[in-house]
């Protein structure tokens, strides 16, 4: 090979080269430019770098190598990706610690709900008991029926305001004799199951019973009970226990039952 | 023949300065990989996550890279496609936590008017 061909065939290896894989980027100094911000707002917060320090660190690293990569000709695509990567962290860390904030206000929220719970447990105890008619009301809340069912216990329509979802006061006694019990017997699940009578609309209907039947739930686990072991259901002005033609089977009719497991936790199934 | 060493030398350096071959990115795959699974199996999913739809898109080109032996796109991309893999599951979570949140605030609310009505009484 002649010199002149060898010192050919390097000028086009290295023309190659240039153009090659290595062309500069316009977009390199934009984009460490915004990494660089990011990366400012993450290392300024005390919670991110309290919380997520080795994201942070990750995002500077990359930072870092972006910004020397930049001194260097022909590597814009290079500064570009390490600026990405540097995004990336800051991005994660923002999210990891916002993640780790909220269970911190999720563990302190779980204490206040509950001592909430335990003040609402010893206020409807007391309730009761002012009311002196305790033991009188343990044999009148054993309104339980043994049905094809299973074990069933019907709360009145007393219970309710006229056309409202919320419990009365008055149904303290029989809220907490359920939860008493759910309590004894924790392998036990309940459905609990909304019915209105006929008058008003079906759809009306359907949902002031589903509502009636949420509203005991939700005492239920107010007071404790794992929401995972109560069913609700609305069956609105199905399966009446009284004709409807007077106010007397009317009021028989709207009620919420509650349909209890037997003690291995087995449920008949829904009507 | 003295100009020899010479371009010895500058072979030498052109194929150092911007062109080396880079190796192929075995474990930046697998790595990329795992981080793929890892947001799946929080829960994250393509069509709600813009990040996981990147993240896929770009491994998927990562996979063709590797394919064609360009070692280097395929590690930048199965780089990329990681931390967007990432940040997609960390959004999954924080989601997850806020709603967590919001749920005992309803609890606590409702426990709230409770106490308040048996008070009322």
């Amino acid at each position: 090979m002649s010199p002149i061909m060898r010192g050919m065939s390097c000028a086009v290896l290295l023309g190659s080269a240039v153009l090659g894989g290595c062309a500069s980027h316009p977009n390199g100094e934009q984009a460490l430019q915004q990494a660089g911000n990011d990366f400012q707002k993450v290392k300024e917060d005390a919670n991110v770098l309290r919380i997520a320090p080795k994201d942070v660190i990750r995002a500077g690293e990359s930072l870092a190598r972006a910004d020397r990569l930049s001194s260097y000709w022909g590597s814009g695509t290079d500064v570009v990706h390490y600026a990405y990567l540097s995004q990336r962290y800051s991005a994660i860390a923002r999210e990891h610690t916002e993640q780790a904030l909220n269970e911190e206000r999720a563990a302190k929220l779980e204490l206040e709900r509950q001592r909430l719970q335990l003040a609402l447990r010893e206020n409807k105890l007391i309730s009761v008991q002012q009311q002196g008619k305790w033991l009188e009301e343990q044999i009148a809340s054993l309104t339980t029926t043994q049905t094809d069912r299973g074990l069933v216990m019907t709360l009145g329509d007393v219970l309710f305001d006229t056309g409202e979802a919320e419990l009365k006061n008055s149904a303290n006694r029989t809220v907490l004799k359920i939860v008493q019990f759910l309590q004894l017997n924790p392998k036990r699940v309940v459905r609990i199951e909304g019915y209105a009578d006929n008058t008003g609309g079906q759809q009306e209907n359907l949902r002031l019973s589903r509502d009636r039947a949420q509203s005991v739930a939700d005492v239920l686990v107010d007071l404790g009970i794992d929401e995972k072991r109560i069913q609700v259901e609305g069956y609105g002005d199905q399966y009446p226990v009284e004709a409807n033609a007077s106010e007397r089977g009317r009021a028989q009719n709207r009620r919420v039952e509650i349909v209890f497991s037997d003690e291995k936790g087995q449920l008949g199934a829904a009507r | 023949m003295t100009l020899r060493p010479f371009f010895a030398a500058l072979a030498v350096v052109v194929a150092l300065a911007g062109c080396a071959a880079d190796p192929a990115p075995n474990e930046q795959i697998r790595l990329t990989q795992q981080a793929l699974e890892q947001a799946n199996a929080v829960g994250a999913s393509a069509d709600e996550s813009p990040d996981l739809k990147l993240a896929e898109d770009k491994f998927a080109q990562a996979k063709a890279d590797m394919a064609d032996q360009s070692y280097k796109d395929a590690r930048m991309r199965a780089e990329q496609a990681e931390l967007d893999a990432r940040l997609a599951e960390a959004q999954v979570l924080t989601r997850k936590s806020q709603e967590q949140l919001n749920v005992l605030n309803t609890r606590i609310t409702r426990l709230r008017k409770q106490l308040q009505l048996g008070e009322a009484q």
